[in-house]
């Protein structure tokens, strides 16, 4: 009778545990809860990496791997894309035909807002990031769009990332749609897809700093900080959703449309995890 | 001591039946070490290594069943498609399926057919069980 009892209490603590970890893991919009994601991701990490300090996180993985952060010291003291913020800053002061420009599309004319981005646009019921924001302006001035990934919209990006260097990441979900294009953002970063069935989680979080051939994965707390980069593989600047693309393919997954909305949506969740820390973009990477 | 021994018995018990080897892990475990075309016994049964799109293909090579079979391996990728979760290869198989089939290679066809099939499905497949396991992943 007593091994009964027993195996009941052990099969019922069993039961409990799974079902708390259901219950407490946030996957749904009544369940959902940003801040306990972010410390909780946070805390992770310092578990793993006891000695790296959360604000360094914004070196992504040049905060994990002294060898890997020596050579990107040495790329950084002639930066690579000091010519395209010097390019950027010509292309968002150039006047649209209509002599409005950037500036009048953007609070405080544009300078010093990258940490606001992306945010939750209540008018028009969607995540906007600045890529998107900076081709509303142009399309409501009566310009072209430009091309997602990479070139002119790089460039003003990482001009506009350069003016809000040392600012506070500080994306706001200010009520419930804003929460479910978080929650539909973070089911993205962690399922799994493609045919090596990898999610993002898989690279940036369980497998930070642990080699994929000859390659270290960033870790995704501070992510997002550095972006536009320019990395050298690519040989020139791009935006964070060019390089989920990127990521998608590694994978053997069709890439989802850039600037679509779950790529946007994935864009609203990663940086809020990485609220708390400073914009120091545009950066340099592998 | 008893009631010790006997709880850690019993959560052994539970973690035991959870690792329990059902038919999908027999299944790959089999087709990965002996390919298809490969018998194979679980539970008392005898089953094969082949997958379903592989059985549909084991039939006659002509012109008719390589168009049905390409038919069908389009429609399942239409299907993971309108899922977002398909997979980079499967279009490029199907354009190669269309290809052998334009040229007369029906057996190579079908071939490539039941391959891009599979693919879709398994696209599929990982989307419902992402749809449920993601949350596993998540840091608590």
């Amino acid at each position: 009778m007593k091994i009964i009892k027993s195996m009941l209490v052990g099969a019922s603590l069993a039961l409990v545990a799974s079902v708390s970890h259901a219950a407490s893991s946030g996957n749904t919009l009544a369940t959902v809860d940003p801040e306990a994601d972010r410390l909780a991701l946070q805390s992770y990490f310092q578990k793993r990496f006891p000695k790296v300090a959360v604000s360094d996180y914004v070196n992504g993985i040049y905060a994990l791997d002294a060898p890997s952060r020596e050579q990107w010291q040495e790329i950084e003291e002639f930066p690579p894309y000091e010519f395209d913020i010097e390019e950027g800053e010509e292309l968002f002061n150039t006047a649209f035909a209509n002599g409005k420009s950037y500036a009048d599309c953007f609070a405080n004319g544009g300078e010093g807002i990258r940490q606001n981005f992306p945010r939750w646009d209540e008018a028009q019921g969607q995540v906007v990031t600045l890529e998107l924001a900076i081709n509303q302006c142009r399309e409501s001035n009566g310009e072209k769009a430009l091309g997602w990934k990479k070139g002119k919209i790089a460039k003003i990006s990482a001009y506009m990332a350069s003016t809000s260097r040392d600012n506070v990441f500080d994306v706001q979900i200010p009520n419930d749609a804003a929460k479910a294009a978080y929650l539909d953002g973070k089911q993205s970063f962690y399922a799994r897809r493609g045919q090596l069935n990898m999610s993002c989680a898989s690279c940036h979080v369980a497998g930070a700093n642990i080699l994929i051939r000859a390659d270290l994965p960033g870790p995704t707390l501070g992510h997002v900080t550095h972006f536009p980069v320019f990395r050298s593989k690519w040989g020139e600047l791009g935006t964070l959703q060019r390089r989920y693309g990127g990521c998608q393919k590694n994978v053997r997954g069709t890439p989802q449309k850039t600037q679509g909305e779950k790529f946007r949506n994935l864009e609203f969740f990663q940086t809020y995890m990485s609220n708390g820390l400073v914009v120091n973009g545009p950066g340099a990477r592998k | 001591m008893n009631k010790t021994i006997s709880l850690v018995a019993a959560l052994m018990m539970v973690s035991s039946s959870v690792a329990a080897q059902s038919f999908d892990d027999a299944f790959n475990a089999q087709r990965a070490m002996y390919g298809k075309g490969h018998s194979f016994t679980f539970e008392g049964q005898t089953y094969t290594t082949d997958h379903p799109e592989e059985v549909a293909a084991a039939v006659e090579a002509n012109a008719e069943n390589a168009a049905k079979l390409l038919a069908a391996a389009k429609d399942q990728h239409a299907q993971v498609v309108a899922l977002d979760f398909d997979w980079t290869l499967t279009k490029k198989l199907l354009k190669a399926s269309a290809k052998a089939l334009a040229g007369g290679d029906f057996r190579k066809s079908m071939d490539i057919s039941a391959q891009a099939q599979y693919h879709a499905r398994m696209g599929m497949a990982q989307y419902h069980q992402s749809q449920k396991e993601w949350v596993m992943a998540v840091p608590e």
